[in-house]
């Protein structure tokens, strides 16, 4: 097994990417706690876990921001997503963990350089990297790596003993339990046997143990892709010419194509919904198709077709397109003869909408029926697609 | 500076709003590949080897002057190499059964009858978009419709052929290679009228020079000629003989 883990900043921090460089605290002033802070607030002695109070003694300096976790979720959904081609499993956490399970790929180093890549370009924070057999040590190797190094670890146990043992995912009195058995790094914690570990603690410190001796009990928790997608894109003000309106359809469409490519996945049914003015409802069509449609050209070619027609009510503020049901469409591997032929799924979903638009008798296939009848219309029937 | 700036902003911003293809510049053109149809007055005329794929041709001419015979052959040919073809019928008047002596594969057929002129240039737009390999026009697009239906088949690399009696300015200006048919005279035969002959001439090339020109040779299926192969032929002038070659058949109504 190898394993590499990216770490950057909390993904409440990349949220505030003007305060880059500067102490931040995030807080819930609700709950009184820090959630996370920045490097230049935890070098001042700020961490997780302590009350705003402690942070704003130990940081005077620092910014508090409020937590947001829907748009700290969102991100962590598209930071799955981008590195969701890299390897076969990747498990993020909004903590600013991120790890890829390299076993078997043919070119890891090729992974890794662009999983750093695509980590800076979504958090504005150069990660640090480390690579090891179990995604413990690969964090732990992480942590101790450069922004925008690679720590490599062979031998995980080797390397995990000297480390303290402060180190291990346990609550608070289960650390303590351990400093107060005398087990003070890793390596401790290793040689005493899981039993003994977990008559003291319980589960957890069977878990602990194997953690500490780089066995890793847990494997990568991998992401996969919601099976339904969507954008959305608000109009102030309100629009009302139909070239515009095809314009904005054509980006999200842009959009939603790439998510779909980045996925292997084609979208089996379309909505469109244009939210109007002085219109609680909004205006919506909606389509099931026969062959899932992947690429920017299918599906701006059926909402393109929808916008062409459609006569909404007054202005347009408010535009979706959601993909309700989604297809493995890995398959597909559309344009593959281009320069001329060959992508006779599209002219087949194309012949499609061109029925759900005029109805099943414009797109006929003709089939030799009494071809020695000598009545014409007898010889050859045409029969909807 | 400035106003290379404003150049740069305002390609991005064609390219943003109708793709990466509505604005390419001229050394990065893909070159028109040529589809050889296996009629050899056709391949001659266009000057490449064959039609124009990624482009719109038009066979143009008078009723019975052996266009739409000479396009159905294409057709007939195209069903046989390419995944998909099709042949968008605003009149209604399509019949398979006209494809039967040349050997047309159905399987790959498909017949689109738009119920109005905007359907017909809809899914002329759409089919060649989509990448059909063949696409035959029978009739015209309307106005609107010609220059998406150009730019679609160049982005897709569709060979288009449109038959259309005296095309409009607007497809006449779209089309890459123009050949006009014009009847000759007929052939009669133990006094039954079989055929007709058709000069076929190209009047417009954007690919290569145009004004050279064929004689066609065009049987009807009577008969035995119903099931017997490619009953029409073009006749080249080699000399003081003449040398038959076999091309191609018509239905009734070319």
């Amino acid at each position: 097994m190898a394993v590499c883990c990216g770490v950057v900043p909390h993904l409440e921090l990349a949220l505030h990417p003007g305060l880059a460089g500067r102490p931040v605290v995030v807080g819930d002033s609700a709950a009184e706690h820090v959630l996370a802070c920045s490097p230049e607030a935890a070098a001042a002695g700020v961490h997780p876990g302590h009350t705003l109070r402690q942070a704003e003694a130990l940081c005077p300096a620092a910014t508090v921001c409020e937590p947001d976790p829907a748009v700290t979720a969102r991100l962590g959904e598209r930071l799955a997503a981008a590195l969701y081609d890299l390897a076969p499993a990747v498990e993020v956490r909004l903590d600013g963990r991120a790890w890829l399970d390299l076993e078997g790929l043919p070119r890891p180093g090729s992974a890794i350089r662009e999983a750093r890549r695509r980590l800076l370009a979504a958090t504005a924070a150069d990660p640090r990297l480390g690579l090891a057999p179990g995604p413990f040590a690969a964090w732990l190797a992480a942590l101790r790596a450069r922004p925008g190094r690679l720590l490599e670890v062979s031998d995980a146990r080797a390397f995990l003993a000297p480390l303290p043992a402060f180190a291990l995912d346990l609550e608070p009195e289960h650390l303590e339990r351990l400093y107060l058995l005398g087990l003070h790094t890793l390596g401790a914690v290793a040689a005493i046997g899981p039993r003994r570990l977990e008559s003291q603690l319980g589960r957890p410190g069977r878990e602990a143990v194997l953690l500490a001796r780089g066995d890793e009990p847990r494997p990568l928790a991998a992401w996969r892709p919601p099976v339904v997608t969507g954008t959305r894109r608000r109009l102030e003000p309100p629009v009302e010419d139909r070239e515009a309106l095809l314009f904005i359809a054509r980006a999200l469409a842009s959009d939603l194509a790439a998510e779909l490519g980045l996925r292997g996945a084609g979208a089996k049914r379309v909505r469109l919904r244009l939210g109007v003015e002085g219109s609680a409802e909004p205006e919506q069509r909606e389509s099931l198709l026969r062959h899932p449609l992947s690429s920017t050209t299918e599906l701006f070619g059926l909402l393109g077709s929808w916008l062409r027609d459609w006569q909404p009510a007054a202005g347009v503020t408010e535009m979706t397109i959601e993909l309700p049901v989604l297809e493995a469409a890995g398959r597909r591997q559309l344009r593959l003869w281009m320069g001329g032929d060959g992508s006779a799924e599209e002219v087949t979903a194309a012949l499609e909408r061109l029925q759900e638009r005029h109805g099943e008798e414009v797109a006929l296939r003709a089939r030799a029926a009494l071809p020695e009848s000598p009545i014409p219309t007898q010889r050859y029937a045409l029969d909807p697609l | 500076m400035q106003t290379e700036n404003d150049l740069q902003r305002a390609l991005q911003t064609i390219q943003v709003r109708f793709g990466d293809q509505a604005l390419v510049r001229a050394t990065r053109l893909p070159t028109a590949e040529p589809w050889p149809t296996g009629q050899a007055a056709v391949d001659r005329l266009s000057g490449t080897g064959g039609l124009p794929r990624g482009r719109v041709s038009v066979l143009q001419g008078a009723p019975t002057s052996g266009k739409l015979s000479l396009g159905l052959d294409l057709l007939a040919r195209a069903s046989r190499e390419f995944a998909q073809v099709v042949v968008i019928d605003p009149g209604g008047g399509f019949d398979p059964w006209a494809l039967a002596p040349m050997g047309a594969e159905l399987l790959t057929l498909a017949v689109v009858r738009p119920p109005s002129p905007a359907a017909t240039g809809e899914a002329a737009v759409a089919l060649a978009r989509a990448g059909a390999g063949f696409l035959l026009l029978l009739g015209e697009p309307p106005e609107p419709a010609v220059a998406a239906l150009e730019s679609a088949a160049a982005r897709s690399g569709c060979a288009v052929l449109a038959v259309a009696e005296a095309p409009g300015r607007p497809l006449a200006h779209a089309s890459s290679l123009t050949l006009a048919c014009e009847r000759s005279g007929w052939l009669i035969e133990r006094r039954l009228l079989v055929g007709l002959r058709a000069r076929l001439a190209c009047v417009k090339n954007k690919l290569a020079a145009p004004g050279a020109g064929a004689e066609l040779e065009v049987r009807w299926p009577l008969g035995a000629r119903l099931s017997s192969g490619r009953p029409v032929r073009e006749q080249v002038e080699v000399g003081a003989g003449a040398e038959v070659e076999e091309a191609g058949w018509r239905s009734a109504a070319g």
